[in-house]
């Protein structure tokens, strides 16, 4: 029968059981699509790391220094250097005063200028005499300013404008046509002796001509301002004021310093002093004397240059000391705080003597040379951007290009180098993000995030720990509040509530959790924060009151006779406290005035009355700030976002712990208090430890709820009635405002590279835990 | 006895229990009470109220709107004394829509009939007793308790008006300002490129001509209500005189019945709704910030579904299990605690940056170069501000799609693999179908969760007006590079960088209590969505 059924059914053809090859097809390139999609997807979320960390590499890289093709500029008499903007067309000048133009690429002379200033004709005796030329006796280029001034032997100045007309050929490539033209002379002082050394600044008040002469051997140094007046039709009326001396009383002159707001002079004397002269009304009087190298053996300064910015000089030394001296607010002997010279930075030296101190045009840079080397560092967060061994001859004059693009050094025997300087954020360091800094003008050093100001010369400051603190001490205080209610709820939820009440409160708590953090902001700033500033102390009186009176509420029922007890069924407690709680908060709510004006009644200073104001209480017993939108109120908005994440996941460890164990616990007669304190919440501590660091994570990268219910401002305060500034909501505050690739821009990334990394490794460390709690107790 | 004592013993810690539910109680108090304020003040925006004339202390009198009520700042704290906000309205003569009234100052409040509120385009409401109206056909009529029918009819008139002049300035007028922009980019390139530009600049030529008809053809339709007004007297007995193109609702409070209430309420629901804003966004609907919302969200989740679902088939399916799955599954899943501002600042330097640059450098050269260097995707967009909330959003989408594949029976798999079905055939005819309601789930999440958030969409494109529609009739009709408004952002620029945070608040409340409703409902169809597929795989073990 077997065999007959088995010969009679045929035998189905081999095809039948082959897969057709379309399936199979079909099958083998949706796996490599999948296998494509998905391991695309797994690299595109780590190239995000990726792209994160490269924006703000660039931040700490140092400065690419190249040497420009030497060209040569024959004249081996050059005594002072000057470049157009883009550095195509440098011109130098010899010690006669004779300016040459030459080609950076290929030295081709352009054009040359010779000066030609004669002497007035003398009329002795009535016959003119041939006008004779006037020997140039000193020659200062202004290459930022395009200007070069010529002292002359008869004791006046020159000053010539040098300007470059710029004409485009057909073909796209820019011609320069260089010009020099006079724009001011005259004498500055009654000596006739030759001038040995001139400068002439663009102060604020109108430009000033200062000019050094010898009289008697002596230096004298003589200056002269030109005051502009807009007068009527735009025209301007330039008035010169009489020529005055300054520092008179200084005998061994090494040195004279002039920023070019004009407003001071520096004096070096071959002791070490150094002597300000302030300007007060067209003469400059003594304001302070100091002695940067007072300590050492030997007090002499080797060199020294004011930064740019005008309030900062850097001094160097001949025993490999280099400091800044800064202008900024100090306290006097009279308690009044003014504006004087201090030591703001020792800086790290390259051994042997200074050799000089040239400050670059735009940025807190300066070259500084000493003992045969080189090195161009930043002045406010000392970082070296480039080092390399200095020319063997000496440094006449160095010139840096306005944007810090090139740096072109003149040496005495004539000879130029050229460098072209890659350096996009020469203000960024390690320093400049993580460090306590002393910024110019400030008291001492801080931590200060300051990123932008109407001024030009403002010092953008980008220290990131005041915004970390912000950050944690938003997150501390959302979680000093959040984390008890989450984690007591989630112990009720887990093991007290009746099991089917779970299915309502889970999903309310997920929608808590989702609600728009836009949303919980605006409620804290335009609701909450009026209501806490106008009813503080009766909000915490109800805060202080709901703990006690729950244990109360508890300790009352336990106490009561059985019966009454039976009545509250196991998992309705929260039904009967909850009008006793709102009863005891409507009682603290209204005992409030009283106990704010029985313990924090102020004279008001405006009205010179009595007042129970717990905010001007706050304000002069501490001396601290009080805000309306303050951390209370941001951490107990940021409690509804971080209550529901906490809640859940510690209510899954929870509840997650095996039966046998709270079974055991039970069966031995410990009461359910017992069961869970003693054996649930330590089994499941590693879930709950993981639960509160996920909510670390909600809070440290929540933005809108700190932008819009804090006050924004950086400041490093524990007080809690004062606002913060923290990482996130600083990005999205400066972040629209920043432009692409500039420091500002990569140090927002920077920060968000901080909160990313933060929160990525507290999570990693939260999901580590649940996972061991997982394989620990087996639970899927 | 002892027995007794012992029956009569509390199990120990019982007051802690107590104390735990606490935890509880305070958790739903705060939601309760969150979504409680948010529907009162939401809702409170639309409801007409009865309006109060207000008679002070000095003998003048305020007619308006009761705002609010507060603690008078300097007052002390055991005697407090309080202070009630009024919207008077009428911003061109009271200089302010909003004032303050010390409670001790009120000397009388009465509700007169007589009283007509008035919603216009322009400086707030207004409150004033009706004395002339000026129909569109001249007639006058004395205002007294019946003209309020005539007061109705040509409101409705001005408000068809208004639309029609709207539609011709909005649509036709856009379409020829569109065609205009492109004409005068073309125009510059051919100048530059010395091609002939007389076609061109005959072109711009009759575009002019047809912008001036069109805006002729506009005045021609308001012209018969122009001369149609309203005459009355405020509270202060200043005459007022209000054109009826200005009046967007007229309404009696102190007359009309509760039926008429929810009238008006429905139709104020539906101005917010379905209208642009006006007045700064503090007045009239969000129907742009509505539209950008949905169109980001439905895109962003087009975007995030294939791509999460197709990283979780193959994490799941597909990776070999080990160390290096472990990592990249952690990797995933911490990526969802990642703040959402860091996914904005990646949206900025990479999408909006690196990604739009090269778009528009490939391009759009032409666009940038005649068109003063005005970027066309180098700039925040709806493109990607829907990347940005995608990426976000993706482990949500992955970790859903996961666990729904996980949930799946293994006799189910097993059973389709031992008839012979290939692995791709098992996935796409029983897997995915079983699983479809949980990436829904997760769908949906991502969706709630990118409709709400605003940080990183500040950061790529989101602005406060747009003048378009993401989506509209020119080609090519969905406008990746536009920038749009949103309901999140909305609420945050209303409240917090409006100059008139009076006149905005009440905006705020009523933005607030849609996105709510939004957020709420999306989560409640995921929440429902989990526990149907839960039920259904309860049993299901095979």
């Amino acid at each position: 029968m077997e065999e007959n059924q088995s010969k009679s059914t045929e035998q189905p053809p081999e095809s039948r059981f082959q897969v057709s090859r379309s399936t199979l097809l079909v099958d083998l390139w949706m796996g490599r699509i999948i296998r494509l999609g998905g391991i695309s997807v797994v690299i595109a979320v780590f190239g995000m790391l990726i792209f994160l960390v490269s924006q703000i590499f660039p931040l700490f890289s140092k400065a690419k220094v190249e040497p420009l093709t030497p060209v040569n500029f024959t004249e081996a008499s050059s005594v002072a250097w000057g470049e157009d903007e883009y550095g195509e067309l440098p011109f130098s000048c010899d010690a006669k005063g004779n300016i040459s133009f030459r080609k950076a690429a290929d030295g081709l002379l352009v054009k040359t200028w010779a000066p030609d200033f004669k002497a007035m004709p003398s009329t002795t005796d009535g016959q003119t005499a041939p006008a004779t030329l006037i020997p140039v006796t000193a020659v200062k280029t202004y290459s930022r300013d395009g200007l070069v001034l010529l002292g002359l032997a008869d004791g006046s100045v020159r000053e010539l404008k040098i300007s470059y007309k710029i004409t485009f050929a057909k073909n796209g490539s820019r011609e320069l046509e260089p010009s020099v033209d006079l724009q001011y002379a005259g004498k500055l002082s009654e000596l006739s002796g030759p001038v040995l050394e001139a400068w002439s600044v663009k102060g604020t008040e109108g430009r000033l001509y200062l000019s050094r002469q010898q009289k008697d051997g002596h230096d004298v140094i003589t200056g002269r301002r030109l005051i502009e007046r807009k007068g009527l039709g735009g025209k301007a009326k330039v008035t010169a004021s009489e020529p005055f001396p300054i520092a008179a009383d200084v005998t061994d002159l090494e040195r004279v310093l002039v920023p070019s707001t004009a407003d001071s002079i520096l004096v070096i004397r071959k002791t070490g002093e150094v002597r300000v002269y302030q300007n007060n009304e067209n003469t400059f009087s003594l304001l302070q004397s100091f002695k940067p190298f007072g300590d050492a053996k030997n007090p002499q300064i080797a060199a020294a240059g004011f930064i740019f910015g005008n309030v900062s000089v850097v001094f160097q030394g001949n025993q490999n000391e280099e400091v800044v001296w800064s202008l900024y607010p100090q306290k006097q002997a009279d308690g009044q705080m003014l504006r004087r010279w201090g030591k703001i930075h020792d800086c790290e030296t390259l051994a042997g003597v200074g050799q000089g101190v040239f400050p670059a045009a735009g940025n807190k840079c300066y070259l500084s040379v000493a003992g045969g080397r080189m090195q161009i560092r930043n002045m406010t967060n000392g970082s070296i951007r480039w080092e390399e061994s200095a020319p063997s001859t000496p440094i006449q004059q160095v010139v840096f290009s306005r944007n810090y693009n090139r740096l072109s050094i003149l040496c005495q025997d004539g000879k130029v180098y050229r460098w072209a300087i890659t350096d996009h954020h020469p203000e960024a360091s390690w320093n400049t993000f993580f460090g306590k800094i002393w910024y110019e003008g400030a008291e001492g050093p801080a931590y200060t995030w300051q990123s932008s100001s109407g001024s030009d010369e403002f010092e953008a400051k980008y220290s990131l720990v005041p915004l970390i603190y912000g950050t944690v001490k938003g997150t501390f205080y959302a979680l000093l509040f959040a984390i008890p209610i989450a984690l007591l709820a989630a112990i009720y939820v887990s093991h007290f509530l009746r099991p089917e009440w779970k299915n309502v409160i889970k999903p309310l708590m997920e929608i808590m959790a989702s609600l728009p953090s836009v949303v919980l902001g605006f409620l804290a700033g335009l609701w909450l924060a009026p209501l806490v500033d106008t009813h503080l102390i009766p909000i915490l009186c109800v805060i202080v009151v709901l703990a006690p009176s729950a244990l109360f509420a508890g300790y009352i029922w336990s106490k009561l006779p059985q019966p009454v007890r039976r009545r509250v069924g196991p998992g309705w407690e929260f039904a009967y406290l909850f009008p006793f709680i709102v009863l005891c908060m409507y009682g603290a709510w209204q005992l409030g005035p009283t106990i704010e004006s029985s313990f924090f009644t102020v004279k008001d200073l405006a009205s010179g009355q009595n007042i129970s104001d717990f905010r001007e209480w706050w304000r002069q017993s501490t001396g601290l700030n009080y805000d309306a939108r303050n951390s209370l109120v941001v951490g107990f908005v940021m409690g509804f976002a971080v209550i529901p994440i906490v809640f859940t996941i510690a209510e899954d460890a929870l509840s997650n712990v095996p039966n046998s164990l709270i079974s055991g616990s039970l069966a031995l007669g410990a009461s359910r208090w017992q069961t869970v304190w003693t054996v649930v919440v330590p089994t499941a501590v590693s879930g709950i430890l993981s639960a509160i660091m996920i909510g670390f994570g909600r809070a440290v990268g929540e933005t809108m709820i700190v932008v819009m219910a804090t006050g924004n401002t950086a400041v490093m305060e524990a007080n809690p009635f004062n606002g913060m500034r923290t990482l996130s909501a600083n990005i999205a505050v400066e972040l629209p405002e920043a432009a692409a690739g500039e420091t500002h821009f990569r140090a927002l990334f920077l920060g968000a590279c901080c909160l990313f990394a933060l929160t990525f490794i507290v999570n990693t460390f939260a999901e580590t835990l649940r996972q061991r709690l997982r394989e620990r107790y087996k639970i899927n | 006895m002892a027995s007794s004592s012992s029956d009569n013993s509390t199990p120990k810690g019982e007051p802690w229990v107590w104390f735990t539910s606490l935890g509880l109680i305070i958790g739903l108090s705060m939601v309760a009470g969150l979504l409680g304020l948010v529907l009162i003040n939401g809702f409170s925006v639309f409801w007409a109220p009865q309006v109060p004339t207000v008679k002070l202390k000095d003998g003048t009198e305020i007619v308006g709107q009761f705002v609010q009520r507060r603690v008078r700042s300097n007052s002390p704290a055991s005697d407090p004394r309080y202070e009630r906000q009024y919207q008077i309205g009428l911003r061109e003569l009271n200089n302010t829509s909003y004032v303050w009234v010390d409670e001790l100052n009120i000397t009388d409040e009465k509700f007169t009939l007589e009283t007509l509120g008035l919603e216009r385009m322009e400086n707030g409401p207004a409150f004033i007793t009706p004395k002339l109206i000026v129909d569109s056909s001249g007639k006058q009529h004395l205002a007294d308790a019946t003209t309020f029918a005539i007061i109705r009819t040509e409101v409705d008139q001005a408000t068809d008006i208004r639309e029609r002049v709207l539609d011709i300035n909005q649509n036709k007028i856009g379409v020829v300002n569109s065609e205009m922009e492109a004409t005068r980019i073309a125009l510059r390139r051919a100048e530059d490129r010395q091609e002939p530009t007389v076609e061109l600049t005959d072109k711009i030529k009759s575009l002019d001509l047809k912008f001036a008809e069109l805006k002729k053809q506009a005045e021609e339709i308001s012209k018969p209500t122009a001369q149609a007004h309203l005459e009355g007297v405020d509270a202060k007995g200043r005459s007022v005189t209000i054109p009826f193109a200005q009046i967007v609702r007229a309404w009696e409070p102190n007359r009309m019945t509760t039926m008429d209430r929810f009238g008006l309420l429905f139709s104020r629901i539906g101005e917010f709704l379905f209208d642009a804003p006006r007045e700064a966004n503090t007045e009239g609907g969000l129907m742009p910030a509505i539209f950008g919302t949905l169109v980001m969200t439905v895109f962003m989740s087009l975007l995030v579904t294939p791509v999460g679902v197709i990283a979780a088939i193959y994490l799941k399916e597909y990776a070999k299990d080990g160390a290096v799955l472990r990592v990249v599954r952690i990797c995933v899943n911490n990526l969802a605690g990642v703040p959402s501002i860091v996914f904005g600042v990646f949206g900025l330097g990479f999408f909006v940056y690196v990604l739009g640059g090269t778009i528009d450098h490939l391009f759009f050269s032409d666009q940038l170069k005649y068109n003063n260097n005005t970027p066309v995707f180098g700039t925040g967009g709806l493109l990607w501000c829907s990347l940005t909330l995608a990426l976000m959003t993706l482990p949500v989408v992955i970790v859903a799609t996961e666990e729904a594949l996980s949930a799946v029976p293994r006799g189910m798999r097993e059973a389709s693999l031992a008839a012979g079905a290939s692995k791709w055939q098992t996935i796409r005819d029983i897997l995915l179908p079983a699983s479809a309601p949980g990436i829904l789930t997760g769908v949906i999440l991502a969706m709630a969760r990118g409709a709400g958030e605003v940080a990183p969409l500040m950061i790529v494109g989101v602005v406060k007006l747009a003048p378009t529609l993401p989506i509209d009739g020119l080609a090519p009709f969905l406008h990746l590079d536009r920038k749009f408004m949103h309901l999140g952002f909305h609420i945050y620029d209303l409240g917090f960088q409006s100059p008139d945070s009076d006149a905005a608040r009440p905006m705020v409340f009523a933005t607030t209590l849609l996105l709510i409703i939004l957020v709420v409902c999306l989560n409640l169809g995921a929440i429902t969505i989990r526990n149907r597929l839960r039920a259904r795989f309860k049993g299901a073990a095979f």
